[in-house]
C-alpha cells in the first residue's frame, strides 16, 4: 500500500463519519464564516482610504504614507524621498506599465532588482484597511524579489483598490486561478528574534512608503498607459 | 541531537541553576505576554473569533479525508507535485532525495517546526548538503550548534550578549556597535548572497488551502520569500492537520495566530504559494513540491487526542506557562516544548521516555485560557498521566507513595493523626512563614517556597467551634 493510501485509510479509521457528501461539507464550511462582523476588529475610520492610512502609519505597522492627485506626481514624490535621505537618484522600477509610462527623467532606472538594491518602486494590486496591508500577485509585471531585496520600498496604491477586510480580498479573487505567489505585505520587514525586541529591516525592506493616488485619477492613468 | 541522554529531572536541575538562561527566558516571554495582553484589549471580538477558529479546525479534522483529497487535486492542478509521508524518516528521506535529484549543493531553509519534528536539519547534514538557515533565530541556533527552544523564538535561550559573540566569531563582516539593530544588520549582510545562490529552498506551511491547493506561510523577516523565490526547486513540508477549507478560513485563523504569538495584528508577510513559476512570471521556482506528513497525527485522531490537532503553533501556551518560564524549552527534550509539547512529545517519542513531561505541570489552566483554539491542554495532560499509571510506567516510588496516600486518606482518623504530626514537623523547620531545610522536602524547597502550615488544621479548628456552641 502506498503512503498516500495508508494515511487516507488511517484518517478514515479515526473519523466518526467519513465520506460525507462534499456538497454538505462545503455548506458546513461556508456556515462557519457567517456574521464576520462579530469576530473582526473594527476599522479605524469610515472611509476605507483613511482607515488604511491610519493603520499603515500606526506604530504597529510603522510605515509612512502620503496622498497624491495623479500618478504623474509619483516621480517627484520619489525624488523628494531620495533627496531628504541624501540618496542618489537611482531606482529599481517594477516592470509595471503604469510605472514605466511615467516621466522618470533625471533618474537612473532599471527593472532588475540587485541583491543590495537601495530603493525599489512598485505598485500594489490591492490594500487592506483592516490591517494596513498591501497585496501583490506574481506575474509578468511583478517580480516577487522586488518586494524583498531593496532597503527602501516605495509603493503606489490606487485609492479605489483599498478593500475593507482580508476576506474582501478572498472574495475579490474567488474563482480565479491563483497566481504562483500572493504577498500580503504589512509594513517593513522586522524581527523579534533577539530577546523579543523589534528591529526593522531584518532581511527585507527597512522602510515602506505608500503613495496613494486618488480614485478619480485612476482614469487619467488608464489614458496614459493606453 | 548531540545532547547526552540526561533525565528530565537532571535537565531541569541544570536549567534552574543557569541564571543567564533565566534572564533570556524572562526577557522574551515577558515581552510576549505583555504584547499579547495589549493586543487582546484592542480586539474585543477575540472570544467570538476564537470560537470560530476552534470550529473551523474541528470541521476540518472531522472531514480530513475530504480536505486532503481536495487539496491534493487542486495542488496538482496548479502544477505542484504532492508527496505523502507516513513517518518522520519517510518525510525527510523524500526531501533529501528531491534535493539529490536537483543536484543540490546548497539548500536554504525557512524555519518550520515540522521540519524540526521530522529531523530535517540532521538529515540534510547527514546527506552532505550545505544547509543555510535563513530565519534569524534558526541562524543563531545553527551557529550555536544546538536546538530550538521555542516554537516562535527558537533562539530565546540566548541573550543578546551571547548572540553578539557568536556573530563576531562567524560572520564575514560582523557588527561593531553592541546594539540589537547592528547584530540584525550583520546577519542581513551575511545571508544575502546565500539566498540568491541556493539550489533548493525548503519551507513549511502555516495553512494548506484546500480549494486552491496553495500553501501559506506567515513570517516577519522577509527571509521566507527571499528563500523560496530564487532557487530552481521549492519544497514545502506540512502536517496533514494544517488544512483549511478556503482562503477566507485561513484569514479567520490568521487573526488568532498572530495576536496569540507576538501580539501583532498580522505578520509583516503573509504569502500564499500556489504551484511553480507560471508562464510570463519574472521569478519563482521551476519545481514546487509539497510533502504531506502524518507522523503520528492519524494516531492522535484515533487515540483521544483529536483536540490537539487544532493546534496552530502560536506558542502562547508556553509563554504563559509557569513551568516553561522557569525551565526554557530544551529541558522538555522534544521538538515542541511547553504545554503543547508535553502533550505532543509522548505521541512522537513514546510515553515511556517522556512520562515526566505531563507531570511537569501545575494544572493551573493558564495554557488553555490563552490558547486561540481552546485546546483543553490540562485535560490532555491529565490523560497522559492516567495512561502512564495504567500502563505501569510510573516509578515504584510514585506507586508506593500513591498507595500509601490512598491508604491514609481513605481512613479519616488515621488521616487526621498523620496531618497533625506532619504539621508539627513542618513547623519545626519553618522560618519566616516558609519551610526550609526539611529532610525529604529539599527537591521542592531548593527552587520554590513552601509556605509553612497553619498551627492547627481546619478539622481541629472546626471541632473547637462545634464544642464552643
Amino acid at each position: 500500500m502506498t503512503a498516500r493510501d495508508t494515511i487516507l485509510n488511517a484518517v478514515r479509521l479515526g473519523l466518526t463519519t467519513p465520506g460525507v457528501d462534499p456538497a454538505a461539507i462545503r455548506r458546513e464550511a461556508a456556515a462557519l464564516l457567517v456574521d464576520p462582523a462579530a469576530r473582526r476588529p473594527s476599522l479605524l475610520s469610515d472611509s476605507l482610504v483613511d482607515a488604511f492610512i491610519a493603520r499603515v502609519t500606526s506604530p504597529k505597522v510603522a510605515a509612512t504614507a502620503e496622498r497624491i492627485g495623479t500618478a504623474t506626481e509619483l516621480p517627484d514624490v520619489v525624488r523628494r524621498y531620495l533627496e531628504s535621505r541624501q540618496l542618489p537618484a537611482v531606482v529599481a522600477l517594477q516592470p509595471a506599465a503604469i510605472l514605466q509610462s511615467l516621466d522618470w527623467s533625471g533618474f537612473e532606472k532599471h527593472d532588475r532588482v540587485a541583491a543590495d538594491e537601495t530603493i525599489a518602486v512598485g505598485v500594489a494590486r490591492w490594500a487592506i484597511a483592516e490591517t494596513g496591508s498591501l497585496v501583490f500577485h506574481s506575474d509578468a509585471e511583478t517580480p516577487i524579489l522586488a518586494n524583498f531585496l531593496p532597503l527602501h520600498h516605495v509603493v503606489l496604491l490606487r485609492a479605489n483598490t483599498v478593500l475593507a477586510y482580508l476576506e474582501d480580498y478572498a472574495a475579490a479573487t474567488a474563482g480565479q486561478r491563483p497566481p504562483r505567489n500572493v504577498n500580503i505585505i504589512t509594513g517593513a520587514s522586522g524581527t523579534t528574534d533577539i530577546e523579543g525586541s523589534l528591529v526593522l529591516g531584518a532581511h527585507g525592506p527597512r522602510y515602506l512608503h505608500v503613495v496613494i493616488v486618488d480614485e478619480h485619477s485612476a482614469l487619467d492613468e488608464a489614458q496614459i498607459t493606453a | 541531537m548531540q545532547e547526552a541522554p540526561m533525565s528530565f529531572k537532571a535537565r531541569a536541575e541544570r536549567a534552574l541553576a543557569d541564571p543567564t538562561l533565566k534572564l533570556a527566558i524572562d526577557r522574551t516571554t515577558g515581552t510576549a505576554e505583555r504584547k499579547r495582553a495589549v493586543a487582546m484589549t484592542q480586539f474585543p471580538q477575540f472570544e467570538a473569533a476564537r470560537e470560530c477558529g476552534k470550529r473551523i479546525k474541528d470541521h476540518v479534522i472531522a472531514h480530513l479525508d475530504h480536505y486532503l483529497l481536495e487539496f491534493e487535486r487542486n495542488a496538482i492542478a496548479s502544477g505542484a507535485k504532492v508527496h505523502w509521508a507516513r513517518t518522520a524518516e519517510e518525510a525527510s528521506q523524500i526531501v533529501v532525495s528531491l534535493c539529490r535529484q536537483a543536484g543540490a549543493k546548497r539548500v536554504t531553509r525557512v524555519k518550520s517546526m515540522l521540519g524540526e519534528e521530522i529531523g530535517l536539519p540532521h538529515a540534510l547534514d547527514e546527506a552532505g548538503i550545505e544547509r543555510v538557515e535563513t530565519d534569524l533565530a534558526e541562524h543563531i541556533v545553527q551557529l550555536g550548534g544546538d536546538r530550538p527552544s521555542h516554537i516562535v523564538w527558537p533562539s530565546m535561550h540566548r541573550t543578546r550578549e551571547q548572540v553578539s559573540e557568536m556573530f563576531k566569531r562567524s560572520h564575514r563582516a560582523p557588527h561593531r556597535e553592541e546594539t540589537i539593530e547592528a547584530m540584525v544588520d550583520s546577519a542581513r549582510r551575511e545571508l544575502r548572497d546565500k539566498f540568491l545562490s541556493a539550489d533548493v529552498a525548503i519551507s513549511g506551511a502555516n495553512f494548506l488551502v484546500a480549494d486552491t491547493g496553495a500553501t501559506c506561510t506567515v513570517t516577519n523577516e522577509g527571509n521566507a520569500e527571499l528563500t523560496t523565490t530564487p532557487p530552481r526547486v521549492h519544497i514545502v513540508t506540512a502536517g496533514i492537520e494544517k488544512l483549511v477549507p478556503t482562503t477566507a478560513h485561513a484569514f479567520a485563523m490568521l487573526r488568532l495566530l498572530v495576536r496569540s504569538a507576538t501580539g501583532a495584528d498580522v505578520t509583516q508577510y503573509t504569502t500564499f504559494h500556489c504551484g511553480p513559476k507560471q508562464p510570463g512570471d519574472r521569478d519563482g521556482p521551476e519545481e514546487f513540491h509539497i510533502v504531506l506528513v502524518d507522523n503520528g497525527r492519524t494516531r492522535m485522531l484515533r487515540e483521544g487526542l483529536k483536540e490537539m490537532l487544532r493546534c496552530i503553533r502560536c506558542g502562547a501556551c508556553m509563554n504563559h506557562c509557569v513551568v516553561f518560564r522557569q525551565l526554557g524549552g530544551h529541558v522538555y527534550g522534544g521538538t515542541y516544548p511547553g504545554p503543547m509539547g508535553a502533550v505532543l512529545t509522548p505521541v512522537f517519542d513514546g510515553l515511556k521516555s517522556s512520562r515526566d513531561l505531563p507531570h511537569a505541570c501545575t494544572l493551573n489552566g493558564k495554557c488553555q485560557e490563552v490558547c486561540p483554539v481552546d485546546i483543553p491542554l490540562p485535560t490532555l495532560l491529565r490523560g497522559w498521566r492516567d495512561r502512564s499509571w495504567r500502563e505501569g510506567l510510573e516509578p515504584a516510588s510514585m506507586r508506593v507513595g500513591m498507595g500509601l496516600f490512598t491508604f491514609v486518606a481513605s481512613r479519616p482518623r488515621l488521616y487526621r493523626l498523620a496531618t497533625a504530626v506532619a504539621i508539627r514537623v513542618m513547623r519545626l523547620f519553618s522560618r519566616g512563614g516558609t519551610v526550609r531545610g526539611m529532610p525529604g522536602l529539599g527537591a521542592w524547597t531548593a527552587h520554590r517556597e513552601f509556605p509553612a502550615p497553619a498551627e492547627r488544621s481546619f478539622m481541629a479548628m472546626y471541632k473547637d467551634l462545634e464544642k464552643g456552641q
